[in-house]
């Protein structure tokens, strides 16, 4: 029970590197390929994969939650 | 009897109040990369050289994200007491880490050449990547910190606070990134 707990949490994490990775190729294809005014989309990705990071892998929830 | 319950309530709540203070401390650090990020806009636009690696930025971006998911399993493993698990992903960490300062010497090197400090994108190129960099080298430095042998007695449930501490330091410094790589190579 124990580790098959562990095995979860470890996919998630493997999850959330393969959203980020994905937005990372769409944020570099989107610059690359758009002169002007990718900056609003950009941004949004950055945010996105930002949010991310902050809630799977820094686990922000833990400031206002009791116990995770 | 209150005493002892609020003094047990406190040693409780420590946990607690270290991970405020490090998110406070994050929070200030996290005002420093805000204020560049802006000085970019303010000295050059949206414009950049067109001489700048992109291709290499984006590589470097992805070995950063990389390691950040090896700092998550490190962490997720001491939360579980796997002290071999625990050690191999915070040594590949550190090993990405190492190669994503490889990375920027690289682009240093090119940017030396094109588009030199005394430059205006030079200027916010150099202080946003140098202090980032930074950034990475203590990451690196407080990660081996939490390799040490006496450290891993104290590993398990409820007991890892040095290195969700570290950890949580490393995915800020991802975090930063996140907003420095289209800030400095994508948007135009």
């Amino acid at each position: 029970m124990h580790s098959r707990h562990l095995e979860v949490k470890l996919r998630l994490g493997f999850k959330v590197f393969a959203t980020l990775t994905a937005l990372k190729i769409i944020e570099y294809v989107v610059g690359t390929s758009i002169n002007r005014g990718a900056w609003p989309y950009l941004s949004m990705m950055a945010v996105v994969g930002a949010w991310a990071i902050l809630h799977y892998f820094m686990h922000i929830p833990q400031l206002w939650r009791r116990k995770e | 009897m209150n005493m002892v319950t609020s003094i047990t309530t406190d040693w409780e709540d420590r946990g607690a109040i270290n991970r405020v203070g490090l998110w406070l401390f994050i929070l200030s650090d996290s005002f420093l990369f805000i204020a560049i990020i802006f000085t970019r806009f303010y000295l050059q636009g949206v414009q950049r050289p067109s001489e700048l690696n992109q291709l290499l930025g984006f590589v470097i971006s992805v070995v950063l994200l990389l390691s950040s998911l090896f700092a998550y399993r490190g962490e997720t493993a001491a939360a579980y007491g796997d002290i071999r698990r625990f050690r191999y992903n915070i040594l590949a960490t550190i090993g990405l880490g190492s190669l994503f300062l490889v990375g920027v010497g690289v682009e240093w090197a090119e940017g030396f050449r094109f588009f030199p400090p005394s430059t205006g994108f030079g200027t916010v190129f150099f202080t946003l990547t140098g202090f980032h960099a930074f950034h990475v080298f203590t990451g690196i430095l407080g990660l081996l910190l939490i390799l040490l042998p006496g450290q891993k007695k104290r590993l398990g449930e409820g007991s890892y606070w040095g290195v969700e501490a570290m950890v949580k330091y490393w995915h800020f410094v991802d975090v930063a990134w996140v907003f420095i790589f289209p800030t400095l190579y994508l948007v135009s």
